[in-house]
């Protein structure tokens, strides 16, 4: 096990010692202060006011900057986060391939399951990390130009909509993070199944992102409303359900459950298939 | 050490390897030459698992590279005709990782083979800046570690100045001697594979032509290129001295008093401006065998 450990140090190493791995974080501040600058205009302002204040509440207490780091989190995610996983999750066994490392990796006496293992613990270790920081940074820099107040949370796809106090709102903040990372391991998996086949890395990715577009827009056509539940994107989304009133957890853990699912079979599939091949220049 | 049993391949229908055995010694130098598309590569594929046979097994050090390749591989290591490594990274962080996956490394050891290969002033640069010739020093120091019997060099001289290719050679010839490595080596360079293998085997489109010592393999005889200006005229005292004519090459039985020859030929009126002994080269012997 202290080898796996061993091996999973260089595994990591090599990942986050990519300059790319930074410019993408980078890139994701950048959208970060991007969305704050729209947030902060006085029209969509006005709107957000106008949202809360039909409920009867205070507007200048929730136009905080939790709020504004939970849209941050809501919209950057989408925006970038499933390009920049399927980016790197595409690249991961694939581009190994390609430049001739897997070679030298294989010509030693690891398996291939071994080999997949750690670049897909890896890959979900990514994950967290870059979900992290993009929750960490939206809220550092929605405080600094929201400051503290109330949470107000609006998500008309998901038919949510909810206030809370800064305190209780920094938890549902805190807790979304893990689970919004547990949803976008799914795009992750996905770009680690192509990346496993044999194609090429940028191939892998532009799959990856087609398969996670065209669900998203097939889910939204309304003719679909009642398998919804069946797409990939419908049971990523349960992470905001974690700023419900009432958290439905039985749900959440079905879409979890039913996500893992799908991520554990892409993964032996991967893995099948790249036991399959034969690897040589 | 290394037994290759009856392996073949196909890709996509194509026969890439015919029924293939051969065995490797323990402590020998064998060389496995063939042109492009000859099966080279999917030999060394298939030895490392990397490549799975149609039919057939290989075993090292008595393990079945298919069935048990973790023990197969254990004492292994190999380089590539174009060494791939991180390039972002320093020499000595791919040499961790790439060894991390056979097992933990002492600092120590990566270091004494660092040294091995005369790497220990750029190892800590990044792969990015080395020269070719650096590269090839640390894909060898990669296959190096941590303490392997048995080393695959696919073209470990390929690209390499005329000082990289007998640093190479000294090298390959030293851990022979000092570590009793076995090596099975390709090369295009017939001279380096003359001058380095105790053994060889050709491959040709796929089929072995020829496995063994190749100077055994000879045929007997004393060879001579004779300058002469009438071979109509040295015809007969050649056929009488029972040799044989190739172009200007000329073989006669072992033993044959050459000096009574060359008297006998200007004898009988012919001019002979030179008679020089011919080696026959390994490229003289691959060229035979592949052209057959």
């Amino acid at each position: 096990m202290s080898l796996f450990f061993h091996q999973l140090g260089g595994e990591l190493f090599k990942l986050f010692a990519r300059k790319r791995t930074y410019i993408g974080f980078g890139a994701f501040v950048a959208v970060e202060l991007l969305l704050l600058g729209l947030l902060r205009m006085e029209r969509v302002q006005r709107s957000i006011r106008r949202i809360i204040e039909a409920t009867g509440y205070d507007a200048s207490e929730y136009l905080s900057g939790l709020t504004l780091a939970f849209m941050i989190l809501l919209w950057s995610v989408f925006l970038l986060g499933s390009l920049y996983l399927a980016l790197v999750a595409g690249d991961l066994v694939s581009k190994e391939v390609e430049d001739g490392m897997m070679r030298m990796i294989l010509s030693r006496p690891v398996s291939r399951l071994r080999v997949l293992t750690l670049k897909a613990v890896a890959a979900a270790i990514y994950t967290f990390a870059l979900v992290a920081f993009i929750g960490v940074t939206a809220l550092a820099a929605g405080m600094l130009y929201g400051g503290a107040g109330g949470l107000f949370v609006f998500a008309p796809m998901e038919k949510l909509f909810a206030l809370y106090e800064f305190g209780p709102g920094l938890v549902r903040y805190a807790a979304a993070l893990p689970l919004l990372a547990l949803s976008l391991l799914t795009i992750s998996a996905l770009g680690f199944f192509f990346s496993c086949l044999n194609m090429k890395p940028a191939a892998a990715t532009i799959l990856t992102l087609s398969v996670f577009f065209i669900d998203t827009i097939v889910k939204n056509i309304p003719y679909f409303d009642a398998i919804r539940e069946n797409f990939l994107t419908a049971r990523m989304s349960a992470w905001v359900r974690v700023f419900d009133y009432n958290v439905p957890w039985e749900a959440m853990v079905e879409s979890y459950a039913w996500l893992m699912a799908v991520n554990a079979t892409l993964l032996i599939l991967g893995w099948l298939a790249f036991e399959r091949r034969d690897f040589k220049s | 050490m290394l037994r290759i049993d009856e392996i073949t391949k196909a890709f996509a229908g194509k026969t890439a390897l015919h029924p293939l055995t051969l065995d490797v010694e323990a402590g020998e130098i064998f060389g496995l030459l063939g042109h492009n598309g000859a099966g080279k590569s999917t030999t060394f594929g298939i030895l490392l698992g990397q490549v799975h046979p149609d039919a057939g097994e290989v075993w090292i050090r008595g393990a079945s590279v298919q069935r048990n390749r973790s023990q197969a591989l254990g004492r292994v290591g190999a380089i590539f005709e174009t060494p791939s490594f991180y390039d972002y990274l320093s020499g000595w962080r791919n040499l961790g990782i790439f060894t991390a996956y056979t097992g933990r490394v002492a600092p120590a050891r990566m270091r004494e083979i660092v040294e091995l290969v005369g790497l220990t002033a750029r190892i800590h640069d990044p792969v990015r800046v080395y020269s070719h010739g650096m590269r090839q020093r640390l894909a060898l120091a990669q296959a190096l570690l941590p303490d392997p019997e048995f080393i695959i060099l696919d073209e470990p001289s390929e690209g390499l100045d005329p000082e990289g290719i007998q640093e190479m050679r000294e090298l390959i010839l030293r851990l022979r001697a000092e570590h009793r490595l076995t090596v099975l080596l390709s090369s295009h360079l017939l001279p380096e594979v003359e001058q380095l293998c105790d053994r060889i085997a050709i491959l040709n489109q796929g089929r072995l032509v020829f496995a063994g010592a190749w100077r055994d393999a000879l045929p007997p005889g004393r060879r001579v290129r004779l300058d002469i200006d009438d071979w109509e005229r040295a015809g007969p005292v050649i056929e009488r001295a029972l040799g044989t004519r190739r172009d200007s090459v000329v073989t006669f039985p072992d033993g044959t008093d050459l000096a009574a020859v060359v008297a006998e030929l200007v004898t009988a009126g012919v001019r002979l401006s030179a008679v020089e002994p011919v080696r026959v080269t390994l490229e003289d012997f691959y060229l035979e065998r592949v052209n057959r």
